[in-house]
């Protein structure tokens, strides 16, 4: 293809010799030919059959393959691509979190890192095979001769090429003479012209060319600025005729889009917001100051409209502006801050006493629930050395933040109703429980934990005056 | 060259019995190797019957009603469908894994059954293997026109998405999916490739037309049929049938993990991997029997792909057949055993509840119709076996519909349940997927080498030098008795008639 020239056919020049071919009919006749031009000491031999002909490699004497190494390089090479990239991209350059998994090589990657081992393996094999093979390579002597079609077909060829080192034509052609061949030829140049027929030259360059344009067009978008606005494919998909909520609105005379609740309506879900026994505190009780987060949370909740209107309230009570900036987090506006040991106790009324009667059945209920669902990390006895916990301290996962010890001096004091609104809101790291845990469960659990708090605090009087000899015979 | 290769008549010739003592022979008619190449370069080089030209008319008029139809939808958006809450994983996800399925039978066969040392399947491996690719690409229009916004379908593959520079999840297996069903499909196509590049060398040499000996010899990269090349080539044939016989396994594990790894009652379990393998297994053979029946009838290939072929066939058919049906009755038991309720609801409803009529024939289908191949007639009578591989088409297609569609219409809520109804548009762009199916496969056969034809060579070679070994053994040795197998002329008994 570098000689652009078009060669002049039929020149003056004779066409050089390429070395001698035999033809056989079969490949027993190939195999022992073959075998007579090693015994001689060639060795730039080959042998063309229409069909991998088993035992040639021996007959001719060639080596083995090196393309498995290849392949096995090009796996692994395809297997840490494959882990690289999943833990560059996932783990480090758009960290993903999902259910605190950690990031970078995980067995997730396994299928990936699969795929791609298989995936540049096959590729090298192919290719490979052929760059071993030199192909794909056009110009070749051998199909000078118009008998080798049949190569392909049902004959079988043998050839030694001129450049071997002990290559003397007249010996060669004497020694294919002997092994009785169908035909012997001598394989002369091709000297047809090498470059590719300009018509097909110029439509593959046009080709290509048109083939870049797509890809000239994005580079060019991606490298410079334009004033135009952006191509919407889809406009009314981009921009949907539709209110979010925060939105204004001239469609309501009061310009919000978001609607507020229909008077003498209850919402799903608001029945239970003044009960105590879903809240763990008393919202009918006046909070005597009604400043901070407290009052916030009141007037978020939408509670004590009516009942706080003609008490000290030096705010007014409209939901929409709270006074107080907002804490991070609107959603749980109750939480402490993360540490949640040294927060400050929240000042809410707490219920100090259970909102119905326990009975032992509560507390064994509380015990099932706390053994499922607290125990993992508060531990069954509630020291904060549950199985989790344990495993992290191990671990040295400096992400892990301790659980409290439920037997801590100020849990100790925490009014049951404030327990079971740590079970219910979360604290800290700790999730809320509100969704794997009704009401009642709950309160049973706080039941167990002051259970627990007050055996592992008992004093004397507590135990029953006809068991304290028990005591001190087991001590 | 004067073939010998006599015509062919079934009531003389029968290949499916393996008679102690000696081999059937796995082609018939007393073949050559120049009467090989005949027989297959035929196909491509004599004109085409008539029925090969209705066919690609038929074919190319639905292939381009399903283009026509790809472009409304991306025009109206994938509402034309049936999708609709709570199924929105309907028919384009049946589609896509039926025809992921239906591919996988071309890899078993040249990989598997190669490493098995499986010489039958020489005659149908070429074929199986466009089929396989014909598929996959099918398989692959279905994810990529069901993403919604079709024009960013390339966010399937590791890119960071505009303007977010975000990555896709790794941890998703449907992203798994885009590696597995994207290496599968490009493994298959290069394995198809390297395969036909020797028979591609034939039929350039066969060209009359210097144009059309140009193109066959561009494609065939220059193949000489040089013995250096042949090991390499060899050696890089098994390696590729090494690394594509786990990817064929991996590629449908992964496809059912899209489902498994969920948490859907029916979906969320560990017998998914090996069931849907199985079952692609199954669908891509019964594909395989419903091609090359009419094929080697239309281009008279009978004394290449032979009954003993197709028998053989019908009993992997007859296998994964009855270990679909054990899956069926593994979902059953592990979902009383489990005593989970949802599960125990999820698969009597699948067989009693509203989809009761789809369940019953995946049955009837799958698990009963494969049966009858325990009897050697249906097992070797071309019509029976074609209809049973028709049944077996249409009842994995209804196995991915009742595995997608009752799962999804009736979940843990009642509130949400629903019941899917397909539209006009589900069902013509599931028909239109047959016809670019079709009209590939069709221009496969017109184009390119259908039957591996030095493959077949390869195996009469083989056979012939077994046979000359067992007549030495037997005493029956020609004159050379000093033991070094007598190449001198036993070639010649061999092959005179070639010659």
């Amino acid at each position: 293809m570098s000689d652009q020239k078009p060669r002049k056919p039929a020149e003056p020049k004779p066409p050089r010799s390429c070395g001698w071919m035999a033809e056989f009919s079969n490949e027993h006749d190939l195999l022992v030919a073959s075998r007579k031009v090693r015994d001689a000491g060639y060795t730039k031999t080959d042998a063309f059959t229409p069909f991998p002909v088993h035992g040639i490699d021996e007959a001719l004497g060639i080596k083995p393959t090196i393309l498995p190494f290849i392949v096995l390089c090009a796996g692994l090479t395809g297997l840490f691509t494959a882990l690289l990239m999943q833990w560059w991209m996932n783990g480090v350059d758009y960290k993903y979190i999902i259910s605190a998994k950690p990031f970078g090589i995980t067995p997730a990657s396994i299928p990936v890192g699969f795929e791609l081992t298989i995936l540049f393996s096959a590729f090298t094999s192919v290719f490979g095979m052929l760059g071993l093979n030199g192909l794909p390579r056009f110009s070749n002597a051998i199909f000078t001769n118009p008998r080798f079609d049949r190569a392909t077909d049902d004959k079988f060829f043998l050839y030694v090429d001129s450049r071997d080192r002990y290559y003397n034509r007249d010996s060669v052609r004497e020694l294919l003479g002997s092994t009785q061949p169908e035909s012997l030829d001598e394989v002369l140049e091709d000297a047809s012209p090498t470059t590719l027929p300009r018509p097909i030259w110029l439509a593959s360059l046009l080709l290509v060319l048109a083939g870049l344009i797509p890809a000239a067009i994005v580079l060019n978008m991606r490298a410079g600025f334009s004033d135009l606005p952006r191509w919407h494919v889809f406009f009314d998909m981009d921009f949907q005729p539709k209110k979010k909520p925060q939105q204004t609105t001239t469609i309501f005379a009061d310009g919000r889009s978001m609607r507020p609740q229909v008077e003498g309506t209850v919402a799903r879900g608001q029945l239970t917001e003044q009960d105590p026994f879903y809240l763990g505190w008393d919202p009918d009780k006046k909070v005597s100051a009604i400043e901070g987060e407290t009052k916030r949370f009141v007037s978020v909740q939408g509670v004590g409209q009516d009942a706080t209107a003609g008490a000290a309230s030096p705010t007014p009570q409209d939901s929409a502006t709270p006074a107080q900036p907002p804490a991070d987090g609107g959603a749980t506006p109750m939480q402490p801050p993360a540490d949640g040991g040294a927060a400050p106790a929240l000042d809410l009324p707490w219920l100090e006493r259970f909102p119905f009667e326990p009975s032992d059945a509560d507390l064994k209920l509380g015990k099932t629930k706390f053994e499922i669902y607290c125990s993992a990390c508060h531990g069954y006895s509630g020291y904060g050395d549950g199985l989790v916990s344990k495993r992290a301290a191990s671990l040295l996962q400096d992400t892990w933040t301790p659980p409290t010890s439920l037997h801590a001096d100020r849990v100790q004091k925490q009014p049951v109703g404030q327990i079971f609104h740590t079970i219910s809101k979360g604290q800290g790291k700790m999730a809320s429980y509100a969704s794997s845990l009704t009401p009642k469960e709950r309160w049973a659990i706080v039941l167990y934990v002051k259970a627990l708090q007050r055996s592992r605090n008992a004093k004397i009087d507590d135990i029953p005056v006809e068991q304290r000899s028990n005591l001190t015979e087991t001590k | 060259m004067a073939t010998t290769a006599s015509s062919y008549n079934p009531r003389e010739i029968d290949n499916t019995n393996d008679i102690p003592g000696r081999r059937a022979p796995l082609i018939t008619g007393n073949q050559t190797y120049s009467s090989v190449t005949e027989m297959v370069c035929r196909v491509a080089e004599d004109p085409q019957p008539k029925i090969w030209w209705l066919l690609f008319g038929f074919s190319t008029t639905t292939a381009l009603t399903f283009l026509a139809l790809i472009g409304f939808l991306i025009y109206k958006g994938v509402g034309i469908w049936g999708n609709m809450n709570p199924v929105f994983w309907a028919w384009p996800i049946v589609n896509f894994v039926f025809w992921v399925g239906i591919g996988h039978a071309g890899t078993l066969i040249s990989a598997i059954l190669f490493l098995f040392r499986q010489n039958w399947r020489t005659s149908i491996n070429r074929a199986a293997e466009a089929m396989t690719i014909f598929a996959v690409v099918c398989a692959g229009i279905y994810p990529g026109i069901h993403v919604g916004r079709a024009w960013l379908a390339f966010w399937l593959l590791p890119y960071p998405s505009l303007n977010l520079w975000m990555w896709p999840q790794f941890r998703s297996p449907l992203l798994w999916d885009v590696f597995a069903v994207g290496t599968y499909a490009s493994t298959s196509l290069v394995f198809w490739y390297m395969g036909m590049i020797p028979d591609l060398a034939t039929y350039r040499d066969r060209s009359k037309h210097p144009f059309r000996r140009m193109v066959y010899g561009m494609l065939c990269l220059g193949w000489t049929g040089s013995s250096r090349h042949w090991l390499v080539y060899e050696k890089a044939y098994t390696l590729l049938a090494a690394l594509a016989a786990p990817l064929v396994l991996s590629v449908h594990t992964v496809v059912s993990f899209d489902f498994a790894v969920s948490q859907l009652p029916g979906w969320h379990t560990t017998i998914f991997p090996p069931y849907f393998v199985a079952g692609a297994i199954f669908s891509g053979f019964a594909m395989v029997v419903t091609l090359l029946v009419p094929m080697r009838k239309i281009y008279k290939l009978e004394n290449l792909i032979t009954l003993r072929h197709l028998d053989n066939m019908n009993k992997i058919i007859l296998a994964t057949g009855s270990l679909v049906g054990l899956a069926y009755g593994t979902e059953f038991f592990m979902a009383w055993y489990s005593g989970n309720q949802y599960e125990g609801f999820t698969f009597i409803n699948r067989a009693f509840g509203p989809y009761w009529w789809a369940y019953w024939i995946m049955v009837t289908c799958n698990v009963i119709s494969p049966q009858l191949f325990w009897f050697k007639w249906f097992r070797t009578n071309l019509v029976a076996m074609w209809v049973v591989s028709i049944f077996v088409n249409i009842g994995m297609w209804f196995e991915r519909f009742v595995i997608t569609v009752t799962s999804l219409s009736r979940d843990f809520l009642p509130a949400s349940w629903g019941y899917y109804r397909p539209t006009m548009f589900d069902g013509l762009m599931f028909f239109g997927s047959f016809g670019v199916f079709l009209t590939l496969f069709l221009l496969f056969c017109r184009y390119l080498p259908t039957i591996a034809i030095s493959e077949v060579k390869g195996v009469i070679s083989s056979s012939e030098h077994a046979e000359h070994v067992q007549a030495e053994l037997l005493g029956h040795a020609h004159g050379d008795a000093d033991g070094s197998h007598g190449q001198t002329n036993h070639g010649q008994t061999n092959h005179g008639h070639a010659t």
